[in-house]
């Protein structure tokens, strides 16, 4: 790109320079001439009066060289006075500037921004030492899937492994309530094992990092380091900020140092406010987490030692879990293995990043062709405006100007609109930006866009700002030398000769014909995937997740069980649950873990008499979740066969299960489920005799074929798990709310609330990604769409101005308005039917790159295939229609009498 | 180039050109000749320094030039004063003579003594 512009300069200021030697060679020859003329006529004999004239002139070369430094000064006045021409030409013509300028602006805009925001979040750089050196530890079945591992299975492998591994840590979320500024609030912090820093080679800003031995006694080193993010917000980047005491769920935590801007945690996509020692998240959560192998919450990097290849390392880990296997310690998965994968590949998680990568490659394609859109507009204005001048420029070289330089001119021009258009567009991507930022996604925890890294800043990182002005430069340089070399190559007879408008000059005409139809055959491709990403959404909201049809709150609370007996939880929560049911406005109140529909699952493994397996399996497998008897009524599910948990269910009585009607018909088809006992092979499970059938719902996503469900009674679990969420229906979900806070605060200081949300929130978090394409896709396609309209209006009021005189002449001979009007809207309408059919055509091809990301949409949608084309039609006729009506309403005396 | 008894002081070539194009536009050779002729063969104007000077000039924007035909039909560039050239050439002359005015002054002076 810089090479290209530096060719350029070099070519053009070399076409300058020849000229000027040219032209001083002919001085001096012509100096040379007239003095040997002047010799000859005193008496010389021509040779001596040539030499002679040589001689007084002096050294030929000297002369040529004194006055070359005399260009070089020059080439950088001459560009300041095209700068100030171009400027005044442009003001000259405002609505044109504006329309160019505006095109350009939204289409470099709209690529900074996502450019910033992909950016951001799929190339952030790594501040990590060697990273070529480093893994992500995973644990996998089967090679199926990547799962967080559990700090237990994490420090077999630590044991299992020596030498192997320089170092392994661990990272995994420690929400806290923190108390600072007189405010408290709920702060998404990071748990890390000491050491941590220093293996992955972050150095901290101000004061040290975490260090191993503040991860030795559990709840022994109630230390904390600040995320750089919320040392500014919280703290105003004080700098005197290490010594300090930050109250941390009802502790004093010394801060011991802040971590540097670019190092965003070790958890994928979440930028925590602050560190503290893993040795004090189970005091911090109030919760067992170390040592429970089925805990899989952690993220886990290691250092591969000198010399030691992942391959080695894979089979030094496989014999760790082989062992594991055979030893079947409590919540170790038989047949589960350690997965390698090199950190530099993972960008937020390697489930998910081929999913975000075809998101970013789709987003960037959108914006990609909004910004050809606003170039062919440029373009097509470009064209316009070179035939507009062709007579300005006829006369300017008749008055002696070269061509060159007249090239320069206009090139000069283009790049001042490529520039604006550039500054303007960054003004538009922040306003884009603070838009994007302020719409408020319904992201789980409450989370913002900010938590992801996505923030201004991103969009002022030098590739952004470089793309942003490269845009806007090569651009116009580009789009600008097409019409620069055209429109001063005009003959200049003919072009003073004709009228006004030189002629109808054929060849840019049809350039800007062939543009127009590129516009509207891309707008439409992008309307198309608007229009199916609005279906499919569409789609979504139709759906029937099987629960929560009726208006529900949720209220998460986070209840810490470290310092409670399993039977003492299990009591508090039935006085919430009381409480909860006692409050106005409540019809029916449940727990639940996991959610239906939350992004965290659970999954329990079962034999049945009498059913065997599948091959190469040891059991069945279905999702578990622990419910209270309360949730199948609070989320408007129906047991349709069997009964609810009751209080009959309790730690010591037969452990009961409820199943989903899916899995009923499955395993026992002939209906009679109830009374069937699920056989469980993991030792820590306890045999469960089903009790009851429920209705189905989605579990793991919206409109997916129903799941087999197993729900366990909450009242005989052993209450170890912190979190739940209540489910309480009550007519107005969002008074609902604020009661169930109040009431919490009310009973118990010790509970925290982590998440308050309505149902229809909860499931429109489900409904994210499809309402995000929708909606970003429809904005893009909007803009294609105006960009469109503008160069079909901007081509037929050129047409209009071309033909003011026949115009006349037919009105004159009296002809009518409408048709007049019709005559001249036909041309543009005939390029719009031209494009509609090549975008539709070309949308079918590239609807199946959207298949995988639509739902309940094929990329053959009748209605958006139909929908999109006539939107674009209807917008395009008035573009076309409404400068030609103008036209033909003109007085035709007027019309005859324009030059 | 050497150094010649009746080059040009710094820094009053620009004037003295200006000067020469006063009346018409002329081409080099022309204005060289002109200022031989008005200096009476005192001042002769170095080629090494006249056509940076001419080029310097335009660039000021003191003079234009452009192609013409000569009387014998040749074709030359002439120079020719711009309206800005003109002031700068009145204002230049104006403080040449009170440099000069003032340089004699001293000179007489110290004849005097």
């Amino acid at each position: 790109m810089r090479a290209l512009a530096e060719m350029w300069q070099r070519l053009r200021s070399l076409a300058a320079r020849r000229e000027l030697e040219d032209r001083l060679d002919d001085e001096i020859r012509f100096h040379v001439e007239q003095q040997t003329e002047k010799n000859r006529r005193a008496g010389m004999a021509p040779d001596e009066a040539r030499r002679q004239a040589l001689i007084r002139f002096g050294g030929v070369e000297q002369v040529r060289e004194g006055t070359r430094d005399e260009f070089r000064a020059a080439r950088i006045e001459h560009l300041a006075r095209d700068v100030r021409y171009g400027l005044r030409s442009l003001r000259r013509h405002p609505a044109f500037s504006a329309m160019a300028v505006l095109s350009l602006a939204i289409g470099i805009g709209a690529n900074a921004v996502i450019f910033g925001v992909v950016h951001a979040v799929l190339l952030p750089d790594s501040p990590l030492l060697q990273p070529e050196t480093l893994v992500n530890v995973y644990e996998t079945e089967g090679g199926q899937g990547f799962n967080p591992p559990s700090h237990a299975n994490i420090e077999d492998l630590r044991r299992g492994t020596s030498g192997v591994f320089s170092g392994i840590v661990a990272s995994t979320f420690a929400g806290a309530p923190i108390e600072h500024g007189g405010e408290a609030g709920y702060v998404m912090g990071e748990a890390v094992t000491g050491g941590a820093f220093a293996l992955l080679g972050v150095e901290p800003l101000l004061g040290r990092t975490i260090l191993p031995e503040d991860d030795v006694a559990r709840g022994g080193h109630p230390v904390v380091m600040l995320g750089h993010g919320y040392w500014q917000r919280a703290f105003g980047a004080d700098p005197q900020v290490v010594g300090r005491t930050l109250r941390m769920g009802g502790r004093g935590y010394t801060i011991i140092g802040v971590a540097p801007a670019d190092y965003r945690g070790g958890m994928p996509a979440l930028t925590p406010a602050f560190f503290v020692p893993m040795a004090m998240v189970e005091e911090l959560m109030g919760a067992e987490m170390l040592d429970q192998r089925d805990f899989h919450s952690f993220f886990v990097k290691a250092r591969l030692a000198p010399g030691v290849t992942r391959a080695q390392a894979e089979h030094a880990a496989s014999l760790v879990a082989g062992s594991l296997t055979a030893a079947r310690p409590e919540g170790w998965v038989p047949g589960e293995q350690f997965a390698f994968v090199p950190t530099s590949d993972v960008r937020v998680y390697p489930g998910l990043d081929p999913l975000l990568r075809a998101v970013a490659l789709l987003l960037m394609a959108v914006v990609g062709l909004v910004l050809l859109l606003a170039c062919t507009n440029l373009a097509s204005f470009l064209l316009a405006r070179a035939l507009d001048r062709s007579k300005e420029v006829a006369l300017r070289r008749a008055l002696g100007a070269t061509r060159a330089a007249l090239v320069r001119q206009l090139l000069v021009e283009s790049s001042l609109l490529g520039l604006a258009g550039a500054a303007v567009g960054l003004v538009v991507a922040l306003g884009f930006f603070y838009v994007l930022l302020s719409v408020d996604l319904p992201l789980p925890f409450g989370m913002k866009l900010l938590h992801f890294g996505i923030e201004s800043k991103a969009l002022f990182d030098w590739r952004v700002l470089a793309l942003t002005a490269g845009a806007g430069i090569v651009a116009a340089g580009f789009l600008g030398l097409v019409p620069a070399v055209q429109g001063t190559r005009a003959d200049l007879g003919s072009a003073l000769k004709t009228g006004s408008r030189g002629s109808d000059a054929p060849g840019p005409l049809r350039w800007r014909n062939a543009l127009v139809v590129a516009q509207i055959s891309m707008s439409l491709v992008l309307l198309v995937g608007a229009g199916l990403f609005l279906r499919s959404w569409q789609r979504m909201l139709s759906v029937d997740p099987g629960f929560g049809r009726v208006p529900t709150s949720i209220l998460s609370l986070w209840m810490p069980v470290t310092r409670s007996t399993p039977e003492d939880a299990v009591q508090r929560t039935r006085r919430v649950l009381e409480r909860f049911r006692s409050l106005p406005g409540v019809d029916a109140a449940g727990l639940a873990w996991p959610l239906p529909l939350e992004f965290s699952s659970s999954h329990t493994d079962f034999t049945i008499d009498g059913r065997v397996p599948p091959t190469g399996r040891e059991a069945f497998r279905a999702e578990r979740t622990i419910v209270d008897g309360g949730f199948f009524d609070a989320a408007g599910m129906a047991i349709v066969a069997g009964r609810t948990f009751n209080d009959g269910d309790r730690q010591n009585s037969q452990p009961v299960a409820v199943i989903s009607q899916a899995m009923a018909r499955r395993y026992w088809p002939d209906g009679n489920a109830v009374g069937n006992v699920l056989h469980r092979p993991d030792p820590a499970e306890d045999d469960l005799v089903v009790v009851g059938v429920a209705s189905d719902i989605n579990m793991r996503s919206l409109g997916e074929p129903p799941r087999d469900v197993v729900y366990e009674a909450y009242s005989q679990r052993d209450g170890g798990s912190p979190m739940f969420h209540f489910v309480v229906r009550g007519a107005d979900p969002e008074r609902t709310s604020r009661a169930l806070i109040a009431a919490v605060r009310e009973m118990d200081p010790n509970l925290q609330v982590f998440q308050s949300m309505t149902m229809a929130q909860h499931l429109a978090m489900s409904r994210l990604p499809s309402q995000m394409g929708a909606f970003m896709l429809s904005a893009f396609a909007a803009m294609a769409m105006a960009l469109a309209a503008l160069g079909v209006y901007g081509l037929v009021r050129y047409t209009v101005s071309m033909r003011t005189r026949e115009i006349g002449i037919r009105m004159a001979l009296g002809a009518d308005a409408a048709g007049v009007a019709r005559l001249l809207a036909t041309n543009g309408l005939r390029l719009v039917l031209l494009g509609g059919a090549i975008g539709v055509a070309v949308s079918l091809l590239a609807g199946r790159f959207l298949a995988t990301m639509l739902f309940g949409v094929g990329n053959f949608d009748p209605l958006t295939l139909t929908g999109a084309p006539l939107v674009l039609g209807v917008a395009a006729w008035l573009a076309a229609y409404l400068p030609a009506r103008r036209a033909s309403r003109a007085d035709p005396l007027a019309a005859l009498r324009a030059d | 180039m050497t150094k010649e008894k009746g080059d040009v002081l710094q820094g009053t070539l620009d004037m003295v050109v200006l000067k020469a194009l006063q009346l018409e536009p002329m081409h080099g050779w022309g204005i060289t000749e002109r200022i031989e002729q008005w200096s009476e063969s005192v001042l002769q104007l170095g080629q090494g320094t006249l056509y940076p000077a001419l080029y310097r000039l335009e660039r000021q924007d003191f003079i234009r030039s452009e192609w013409r035909i000569t009387d014998n039909n040749r074709r030359a560039r002439y120079y020719s004063l711009t309206a800005r050239g003109r002031r700068h050439l009145n204002e230049s002359l104006a403080q040449w003579r009170r440099m000069s005015r003032a340089i004699n002054l001293v000179l007489d002076v110290t004849t005097v003594n």
